[in-house]
């Protein structure tokens, strides 16, 4: 997952140190010029056009000719119109005394052009538009204005300014999934909700043989008495995985298979009740009214959304929804195999609130990762391999 | 439905231009930027959106106004045209024996989507058949069993059978009667060599007269890729968007059908085996930029007629064609209404409703208009028969015992009463039509014969 992005971060950090060596570049060759003109003022004329294009170097060179002959005009007419532009700028004295000391200052229009660059890798990897906004003001608040020694590299800044944004909006509320399993007062309930086809009953399979693995007894509650063929398909599972299947006829009340569920899950000494629903629409007023109900009538320990990490836009829309109607308290990303953009998982986590707290790697029982942030997020701003 | 947002975020830009008779680079700038907005919003793929916006921002700099067009109008057509352009013909599925293969993500809807279609084929006068070669997912066979049985439609498949191209092949043979045959396949991966390995057996095995591409609306960027594989090694001929009844815009379609080269075959819009729709590009357009959609609506309108007359043999709505409008054909319309969907999608395909209009209305203006619609079925429920034919008839006392017998007051009961007695007189201008032609009736009400009133069934949400 992520491959895309990870080639964007690493293009946008190296685009971000090229114009910040450029500027160095620049500046140092601007201080050169400044003093060569201070006594040749015929050579003014195409430094002053570079300046206009450089505002910094500009800001520098005002600064260190003073107002002692004509190149000072030029150059300060070209830093008025700089500073016009961007009131909130560093101010002339400070990039002044950052030049003088060696460091050069990150400016917004130094970051518009890559930051342009990432937000398309952004939305190309499936972030949603307010997420990759929310991201891209976190890097700018850190990079404009900060200074760089010029000994330290940009790659560094950019890196530091990268990994935070990122992490702030995927590392939300996470918790450890095995200890609150093991804390909790058994049988732990845990419900699965979702839109249609993410890949909720396969996760609820993967996921019983993720806590079997770990010492627990699991039973399935097929809360999915709506969609054609939703019962056999449960029931496979179950048989192939030798665990204990609650469900009724089709058409039935979806709550009462889950209380039924969990009251065997009582009276046989179950440790969890993985409890499915039929998946719906967030549109679908009925439905949602209905999820609320399970919510009310079986009091789950846990509500866990399901989505697929193929899926665009409209992914927060959905766990806004679903979490209005039931309040989740994780996600589970499907299809999140290594070619899948995965913006869905950056985007779901940021606006519910709610961390994403495993992976669908594969077809597998066992292809069911834990979900890292911080691992992710160092992967992706790893070098690439 | 698909880029909604683009058509009202578009046009509350374009709204910017009127008055303009010229307009600058500026102005253009600002059209794309929304226009790119909305697209990548509507999971529409980065370099189609960044082509596309470029195309539009050139055309509209260098094109001439042709005379007496405003700015805003040349910026329109040149919006209109690019669109259409991208999104092509729907594609063509001529109505006589083939065999349609279907291919897609896993989850994206394929089996409901070979049911529908196949309901839809059956609806066409063919005899389709649907064979269900997913080997892999448990319970794949039973819910293609049941959504076939919901649709009337034939079905193979082999619950035990472990290869899908045998069961294809069998398959084909067992339902040789069949006219169309529709090959549901498992879902899968384009990047899964040894899946795609067996779609291209299965390919070989029944030779598809055309493979179609079930996309999720919601999917994302990632359209692109998968589109582009499938092609590669199936040939994609059309693309069905699914799953179009939630908030998703479906732009991954528009990618798809773009790096296919292909076009779009069906929507799908609901859970039901009758909720399909063939992908009309005029009407879509249409009901982007605002100007309605005549023949969805209409189509909607017959067939909800159709379902309602079905069900009570002695109502006829031909006779409201000759003027005599009673209370029961108001209340029978009503059930038709309902049985058109949510009136909110219904009132986007009127023209002069649709877009612009629906912008304005305030967000609950629907579910208002939808209670007050409830409020007049339960009054109606509560009349009897001779009243619901002769309403004239219905006087003080009656009202009361009308307004005590439905838990309503007598307000209104009288408000439905002078509802109907106003669709009553829109009516009998019509009356004069004769045939019952539900198309025809539509064309005059676009002409301006309707307003508040309205057709028929339409009246009650008319103020």
């Amino acid at each position: 997952m992520f491959d895309g992005l990870k080639d964007k971060l690493s293009s946008f950090r190296s685009s971000v140190e090229e114009t910040a060596d450029k500027k160095a570049e620049e500046a140092a060759d601007q201080e050169n010029a400044a003093a060569e003109s201070a006594q040749d003022p015929a050579r003014d004329e195409p430094d002053s056009a570079e300046t206009a294009v450089d505002p910094s170097s500009g800001a520098a060179a005002a600064t260190t000719t003073e107002d002692t002959d004509e190149s000072v005009a030029a150059s300060a007419s070209a830093e008025d119109t700089v500073e016009t532009d961007e009131d909130d700028g560093p101010s002339a004295f400070k990039r002044a005394a950052a030049f003088a000391t060696g460091k050069i200052i990150i400016e917004e229009e130094d970051l518009e052009d890559p930051l342009w660059e990432l937000e398309m890798a952004l939305l190309e990897s499936d972030v949603e538009m307010s997420v990759a906004e929310e991201i891209l003001e976190t890097i700018r608040e850190k990079m404009i204005g900060e200074t760089r020694k010029q000994v330290d590299t940009t790659g560094e800044l950019v890196e530091r300014a990268l990994h935070d944004a990122l992490l702030d909006v995927i590392q939300v509320g996470q918790f450890d999934f095995d200890e609150r399993i093991a804390a909790a007062d058994k049988p732990v309930t845990i419900i699965f909700t979702g839109v249609n086809g993410v890949g909720k009953t396969t996760s609820i399979a993967k996921l019983s043989e993720y806590l079997a693995d770990r010492g627990y007894s699991v039973v399935l509650a097929n809360g999915d008495t709506y969609r054609a063929g939703a019962n056999e398909q449960i029931q496979k599972h179950a048989e192939n995985l030798d665990r204990k299947l609650i469900s009724h006829e089709q058409g039935g009340d979806p709550a009462a298979v889950l209380y039924d569920g969990v009251k065997y899950a009582e009276s046989n000494d179950i440790d969890v009740v993985l409890g499915d629903t039929a998946g719906r629409l967030h549109t679908s007023d009925d439905l949602m009214a209905q999820l609320e109900k399970i919510g009310r009538v079986v009091d789950p320990d846990m509500t866990l959304f399901v989505d697929e990490a193929v899926a665009g836009q409209d992914a927060v829309q959905r766990a806004k929804k679903f979490n209005e109607a039931a309040e989740i308290d994780g996600a589970i990303l499907t299809k999140a195999d290594a070619d899948s953009s995965g913006g869905a998982a950056i985007s779901i986590a940021y606006v519910t609130g709610k961390p994403i707290l495993f992976l669908g790697v594969g077809q597998g029982y066992d292809d069911l990762e834990r979900f890292d942030p911080e691992l992710l997020v160092d992967r992706l701003l790893g070098e690439t391999e | 439905m698909v880029l909604d947002d683009l058509g009202s975020s578009l046009r509350g830009t374009l709204d910017d231009l009127r008055g303009k008779s010229r307009i600058d680079e500026e102005d253009i700038d600002e059209v794309v930027k929304q226009i790119q907005r909305s697209l990548l919003q509507a999971d529409v793929d980065v370099g189609l959106v960044m082509n596309l916006s470029e195309n539009i921002k050139q055309r509209a700099l260098e094109e001439e106004p042709a005379a007496g067009t405003t700015a805003r109008d040349q910026v329109l057509k040149v919006v209109y045209e690019e669109m259409v352009d991208l999104v092509g013909d729907s594609t063509e599925l001529p109505l006589e024996p083939q065999t349609i293969m279907l291919a897609g993500l896993q989850g994206s809807g394929k089996t409901t989507t070979a049911a529908k279609m196949a309901w839809w084929f059956s609806k066409k006068g063919l005899r389709p058949a649907v064979i269900q070669t997913d080997t892999f997912r448990p319970g794949a066979y039973d819910q293609a069993k049941q959504m076939c049985e919901r649709a009337e439609v034939d079905f193979y498949g082999d619950p035990d059978g472990s290869d899908p191209v045998q069961i294809a092949r069998d398959g084909l043979e067992a339902t040789a009667d069949a006219d169309v045959h529709i090959v549901d396949t498992a879902g899968r991966h384009a990047l899964e060599d040894d899946l795609i390995d067996e779609i291209e057996q299965i390919e070989d095995a029944v030779s598809p007269d055309i493979s179609l591409l079930v996309l999720d609306a919601a999917i994302g960027q990632g359209a692109k890729q998968q589109a582009r594989e499938f092609d590669e090694s199936i040939g994609i001929g059309g693309v069905v968007i699914t799953k179009l009844d939630g908030t998703a815009k479906g732009g991954g379609a528009l990618t798809a059908v773009n790096e296919t080269d292909s076009s779009i075959a069906f929507l799908g819009t609901g859970e039901t085996v009758q909720d399909i729709e063939r992908f009309e590009p005029n009407g879509f357009i249409s009901r982007l930029l605002g100007m309605g959609d005549l023949k969805q609506l209409s189509e909607r309108v017959e067939r909800a007629m159709a379902e309602t007359q079905a069900e009570d043999e002695d109502w006829d709505p031909e006779s409201i064609m000759e003027g005599s409008f009673t209370l029961k054909d108001m209340q029978k319309q009503m059930e038709a209404m309902n049985k058109m969907g949510p009136l909110d999608q219904v009132m986007d395909m009127i023209p002069g409703l649709g877009g612009g209009i629906m912008d304005q209305l305030p967000d609950n203006a629907m579910d208002v208009t939808q209670d007050r619609m409830r409020r007049f079925e339960v009054i109606m429920d509560s009349m009897t028969d001779d009243e619901l034919e002769e309403p004239q008839s219905i006087g003080a006392a009656q009202i009361e015992r009308i307004a005590r017998g439905s838990g309503t007051d007598e307000e209104t009961v009288r408000e439905l009463l002078s509802q109907h007695k106003m669709m009553d007189r829109t009516l009998s201008q019509f009356s004069g039509m004769g045939d019952g032609d539900m198309q025809r009736m539509m064309k005059k009400l676009q002409k301006g014969g309707g307003g508040g009133g309205g057709l028929g069934g339409m009246g009650p949400f008319g103020d």
